[in-house]
């Protein structure tokens, strides 16, 4: 079965992120990029389909500029096939993500799509569930565990109370979660063998999506910063700051 | 993110899965390490796995075919974590490459795949207790008995000899006829007849120990590397390669040290201000910035001239002698910065002052690099 993964580049998450001055966005300037971690679950879960020979190729793809095919090359390297840009300067929302994606789904024809349950960047947590819907697809979001048997997929998601176990009928959409696996470290040579592989570049015209943005953007701003702790000399302080200050109790 | 010049996008992304390893795997490991002296060579057969055991060798031997300037890129990286693992390294690298250089394509092929698997590690020994800076005073002999060589001698401060599977050694073969009378073989380090004795007590790079090697061993003549008589230029010729991983160590424990400087001078408050607000603290920041990023320069300049082929024995040694000694200013002033706090042993910035001290001694010491810098100048 083919699988496809999207993989979005996003800023570093070891990186302190600052807003612009004019509240225009976050800075981006000389700031180190990666890809999504999420992403990069999702990846290495593909990586370990085809080498179980559950999947038979594995394609990446990525939305967005053209620095977007150095996370699609970390892709390759980690272990896909062949990947995909659509590329586009604008600014790219979940939905437009999601359509872009279905697109892409409707000339590939996998089998299984798998996405990061959210990007870093916006915490959005959107695109899968769009997608799923869009195409009409079974989801299975937030997976910490996947499994093929007899043509099913079960899909163990994290929810609040627990885990829930659900059995999907391909073809179906699965987002990562941080427990799914552990990415492995990319090794020297296959960083050096990635750049051999198919990197197909194509834009939103030719898959006639309309990617304009329905949501506007007003203001981004810091969080309010946190007031700095103290510290406490005995048990019998910090019983009374509890009391009198914390109020508490 | 803008990058420094001559350096690529490969060079990067080489670079960040090495950081990526060196960052998980060493980094949390590094104080232990130093504390209680735990050989780095443990890490061998992981960094062969990621392709660093190889990567100063060409892909027909096992290498990654990355260029000079991802080579040092990779090791400042793992520099930044554990000093000791990237001098563990660069003594391997100081086998392979006189492998590489001084021999031919038979014992390549028997030695370097090997090598860079992870599966034989590799030591280099040419200093011996009498011959330091002047290798042309090596008394080791290796005198021809047959098929083999008879080699009598002692090399000191060897690192890796231990936990090695063979290790380079240089000896006379001549006598009588000074540098062009050294000679270089592949020695398989279990060879009867080799002693390895117990670890010097360093000061520094504790997980990188050093050992006074004594051989009396028969070596096969297939084992010597090239003709008798050129084992002085292969070690010139490794030199060159390994000055620069010296400066590429030294920039990656300066990087480590400034990072710690300016964290902690922006959180630790004096009289209500952080210390980054106080001029005096800014000047040794800007100072410490100023030579790392002059010292990454010209270490990319000679790493520029090497994948050119051009000679470049100069420009390492300008690198190795810029890197160093910045690599001393740079983690002791950044000790300074931390206060008392930095004489702790709770802190690394100590073990980034010890670990730095060897590279402006090992492998030529600065005073040696001046004297190769100028040589290229009135020669
Ligand atoms: N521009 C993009 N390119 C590729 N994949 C994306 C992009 N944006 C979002 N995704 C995928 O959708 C997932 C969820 O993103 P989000 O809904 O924005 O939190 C990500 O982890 C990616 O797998």
């Amino acid at each position: 079965m083919k699988v496809m993964v999207a993989v979005k580049r996003v800023v570093d998450f070891n990186v302190k992120v600052r807003c612009k001055a004019d509240g225009s966005g976050v800075e981006l300037a000389n700031v180190k990029m990666a890809m999504n971690p999420f992403d990069e679950i999702a990846v290495e879960e593909a990586v370990r389909l085809k080498e179980a020979g559950i999947a038979s190729e594995v394609v990446a793809v990525s939305l967005g500029a053209k620095p977007c095919e150095e996370t699609l090359r970390t892709a390759l390297a980690m272990g896909a096939d062949r990947a995909i840009l659509v590329e586009s300067d604008s600014e790219l929302q979940p939905l437009a993500v999601a359509k872009l994606l279905m697109a892409v789904v409707e000339r590939e024809a996998p089998q299984l799509v798998l996405l990061g349950k959210q990007a870093i960047d916006d915490d959005a947590n959107q695109t899968g569930q769009m997608l799923a819907a869009l195409l009409g697809w079974p989801q299975g979001t937030f997976a910490s565990r996947v499994e093929l048997s007899e043509g099913q997929l079960k899909v163990t998601r994290e929810i609040d109370g627990g885990l829930e176990t659900l059995a999907l009928a391909l073809p179906a959409i699965v987002t990562a979660d941080l427990r799914l696996n552990e990415p492995r470290y990319v090794k020297l040579p296959s960083i050096m063998a990635a750049k051999k592989k198919p990197l197909a570049v194509i834009t939103p015209q030719d898959l006639g999506v309309d990617v304009a943005p329905r949501l506007k953007q007003l203001k981004v701003a810091e969080p309010a910063p946190r007031r700095a702790g103290g510290q406490v000399g005995s048990v019998a302080e910090l019983v009374s700051k509890l009391k009198n200050e914390a109020k508490v109790f | 993110m803008s990058e420094r010049l001559g350096i690529t996008e490969d060079d990067r992304a080489i670079a960040d899965a090495v950081a990526r390893f060196a960052q998980n795997e060493l980094a949390p490991q590094a104080h232990i390490v130093d504390r209680d002296e735990i050989r780095t060579t443990r890490y061998a057969s992981q960094l062969a796995e990621l392709g660093v055991m190889g990567m100063n060798l060409p892909e027909r031997w096992g290498g990654i075919g990355a260029s000079p300037a991802a080579l040092i890129l990779s090791i400042a990286e793992i520099a930044k974590a554990c000093g000791s693992t990237a001098s563990m390294i660069g003594a391997h690298y100081l086998a392979t490459d006189s492998i590489l250089i001084g021999g031919d394509d038979m014992i390549r092929d028997r030695y370097l795949p090997d090598a860079a698997s992870g599966a034989k590690l590799g030591a280099f020994a040419l200093t011996e207790p009498g011959a330091g800076s002047n290798p042309a005073g090596m008394i080791t002999r290796a005198e021809r008995e047959g098929e083999h060589y008879r080699l009598r001698g002692v090399k000191q401060f060897i690192s890796n000899a231990d936990d090695a599977g063979f290790i380079v050694v240089y000896a006379k073969t001549d006598p009588n006829a000074g540098t062009r009378g050294i000679s270089a073989f592949v020695v398989d380090r279990h060879t009867p007849g080799i002693t390895v004795s117990a670890p010097e007590k360093l000061m520094g790079i504790r997980g990188a120990p050093a050992h006074e090697v004594t051989f009396d061993c028969l070596v096969p003549v297939a084992n010597r590397l090239g003709e008798e008589g050129a084992g002085f230029y292969t070690a010139m010729k490794v030199l060159d390669n390994s000055r620069l991983d010296v400066a590429a160590t030294s920039l990656g424990l300066s990087e480590a040290a400034l990072a710690a400087a300016v964290a902690w001078a922006k959180e630790r408050k004096v009289g209500g201000e952080p210390l980054a607000n106080k001029q005096g603290i800014q000047w040794m920041l800007a100072d410490m910035k100023l030579r790392l990023e002059a010292a990454w320069l010209i270490t990319l300049q000679a790493a520029a001239k090497r994948g050119a082929g051009e000679k470049f024995s100069d420009y390492s040694a300008m690198a190795k002698l810029c890197a160093s000694e910045a690599a001393g200013f740079i983690t002791d002033t950044a000790l300074q910065v931390h206060g008392g706090y930095g004489f702790t042993r709770e802190l690394p910035l100590e073990r980034l002052v010890r670990d730095a001290r060897i590279l402006r001694i090992y492998e030529g010491a600065s005073e040696i690099q001046r004297t190769v810098i100028a040589r290229a100048m009135v020669a």
